[in-house]
């Protein structure tokens, strides 16, 4: 039972894991590199939403403030530094990337300062559903995920710019011979990751605090959860996510709190080293 | 004063061989290695916690080397499997999951309180700051032949192998070349250069916590190199050199600038170490030393 209880728990946690890793695989998949700003978008995300959640009281004034904030931020950065980059090696990108992520979070540490902050939302009574409390918030939270992701899978299946997406993710090449504006492509694609980020880290802040490092303290489970999906794979890095999150609660009777963590890093180990393709990825040659 | 000038030529020694581990693995080889400041960790810990334990530094400090180099083995055949950027992720995940074992491990490493009153280089000389002159000799010697070592390996059969495999892997490969031998040696002497900087660091600060080795100083490193000019035993010297410049330099702009707290300032640190990132990425991608007849 308590193990139920505690993957009910990871559910929420393996959320905010498969929206990152959403976002990070939607760029690996398309821009073809790491985006190690991922984080530190999502924690600019629940800065945004904390901000106008304070000003406001309205959490869904905040996500939509997070979600556009984020979403603009993530298109600045592709315009003015990763489109200069184009064409250079991976580190480049890679690199420049950490340089974007430093930028935020300094940015973040200077306007709002180091202090923890939290997010106000009423306490409530958990609902008990078959001998499990639920938390009514994580309910909430969880049905604010599911609208963005199934927002996200409408844009990327069933509108024309997101079949041009998943071409491009394809190949690009072919994609560009058949007349697919990659400028538009991606565009699209970094507005999209932004937005998702945000979604993210708004819940992070919610279930935990918000803090100028807790979006890059999630980085490594988020590698992880793109790797296990397998890169490139939407569906496959949100499953990830949801996986890794549980993993990582129900294991914490055993190896305790802060060696969680660590789960992930073995994840990425076993999974690059296994079946370096990940659960829904395609079959590569190179890894 | 003279104190002063001292000890950030320590520090200043120190990162320089953190420079110099990182120009061989990458800067060289083209290994992207996130995860230097786990090795440094490592190295800090073992030297720390050996000398705790009686053990002479002379003995302490070549088991850090040691201790750093046997834990860069796996990840370097784990380096042989992956891609560039996959390797690099997995060498950050490394650097983060020592600091978490750190930080767990307390009936070995006392978490996140901390090793405190580690014995020092040269504490028998009392004399004004001539024990810190002493521990800055020894570390100049140390960088000194480190610095000889990488010019000797740069112009060696050797080092064009490794020059080799950071330029085109599979024409060395089609030259009967085996990289895998040469990646992994690299990334040994690389960390165990971060081991040894580690050891110099705990025996210098005499105090370490789980939270000094986290990921930024990595990236202070690859700023020094980046910035110098990658691939260049020069670069590493003069990137190390800028990196003190900026680090000291932030701390005496807040003395002349009024109404700038600590943790604004470790912001303002944070935020201009991406700018450089960024910026050298952008526009002078060989750095100031570097070759700039190549792109």
């Amino acid at each position: 039972m308590i193990y139920a209880q505690l993957a009910v728990n990871g559910l929420v946690q393996g959320l905010v894991v498969g929206l990152g890793a959403l976002a990070l695989t939607l760029v690996f998949g398309i821009a073809r590199f790491p985006n190690a700003a991922t984080g530190d978008t999502m924690t600019f995300g629940a800065y945004a939403a904390l901000t106008v959640h304070k000003a406001s009281g309205s959490l869904v004034l905040g996500s939509i403030a997070a979600v556009g904030g984020a979403a603009v931020l993530a298109l600045v950065a592709y315009l003015a530094v990763f489109k200069r980059l184009a064409g250079r090696s991976v580190v480049s990108l890679l690199v420049a990337s950490i340089g974007i992520g430093f930028m935020i979070r300094a940015g973040l540490g200077i306007a709002f300062g180091h202090q923890q902050q939290v997010f106000n939302v009423p306490l409530s009574r958990p609902i008990r559903i078959a001998g499990l409390a639920i938390n009514p918030l994580d309910l909430q939270l969880a049905v604010v995920a599911a609208v963005a992701l199934a927002a996200v899978f409408a844009i990327l299946y069933l509108t024309p710019i997101g079949r041009q997406m998943r071409a491009v993710a394809d190949n690009r090449d072919l994609a560009r011979v058949s007349g697919i504006r990659p400028e538009r492509v991606m565009t699209a694609m970094w507005l999209i990751a932004g937005g998702v980020c945000a979604i993210g880290g708004m819940m992070l802040g919610i279930k935990t605090v918000v803090a100028p490092e807790v979006g890059w303290d999630m980085l490594l489970p988020i590698f992880a959860a793109t790797i296990l999906g397998g890169i490139g794979s939407p569906v496959g890095a949100v499953v990830a996510g949801l996986v890794l999150g549980v993993a990582q609660e129900v294991s914490t009777p055993f190896v305790g709190f802060t060696y969680k963590i660590a789960l992930s890093f073995v994840v990425l180990l076993a999974v690059l080293l296994v079946r370096p393709r990940g659960l829904f990825g395609r079959i590569e040659g190179v890894r | 004063m003279d104190a002063y000038l001292a000890a950030i030529t320590i520090i200043a020694l120190i990162y320089m061989l953190l420079s110099l581990g990182l120009t061989l693995q990458y800067g060289l080889t083209g290994l992207i290695n996130f995860g230097h400041v786990g090795f440094f960790a490592i190295g800090a810990y073992t030297s720390a916690l050996l000398s705790l334990q009686g053990v002479p530094l002379a003995l302490s400090i070549p088991a850090a080397a040691v201790t750093a180099g046997l834990a860069a083995w796996p990840i370097g055949l784990i380096s042989l499997r992956l891609r560039d950027d996959y390797f690099a992720i997995v060498t950050l995940g490394f650097s983060e999951t020592v600091r978490l074992v750190i930080t767990s491990e307390k009936w070995l490493t006392n978490g996140v309180q901390g090793i405190p009153g580690i014995p020092r280089l040269f504490e028998s000389i009392s004399v004004g700051i001539g024990a810190q002159l002493a521990v800055m000799g020894v570390l100049l010697v140390v960088t000194l032949a480190a610095i000889y070592a990488m010019r000797r390996i740069v112009a060696s059969p050797f080092g064009r192998v490794i020059e080799a495999i950071r330029d085109n892997e599979e024409a060395l490969q089609a030259l009967g070349k085996d990289p895998a031998r040469f990646k992994i040696q690299v990334l040994i002497l690389g960390s165990a250069l971060a081991g040894i900087a580690g050891a110099f660091y705990a025996h210098y600060i005499t105090y370490i916590v789980p939270d000094q080795f986290i990921p930024l100083v990595t990236f202070y490193v690859w700023m020094a190199i980046i910035i110098g000019g990658v691939g260049r035993v020069s670069g590493a010297v003069v990137g190390t050199g800028l990196l003190m410049l900026f680090l000291e330099g932030s701390r005496f702009l807040r003395d002349i600038v009024p109404g700038v707290s600590e943790v604004e300032m470790a912001s303002l640190r944070i935020g201009v170490v991406g700018l450089l990132l960024v910026l050298f990425t952008i526009y002078r991608p060989q750095g100031l030393m570097g070759d700039f007849t190549k792109r």
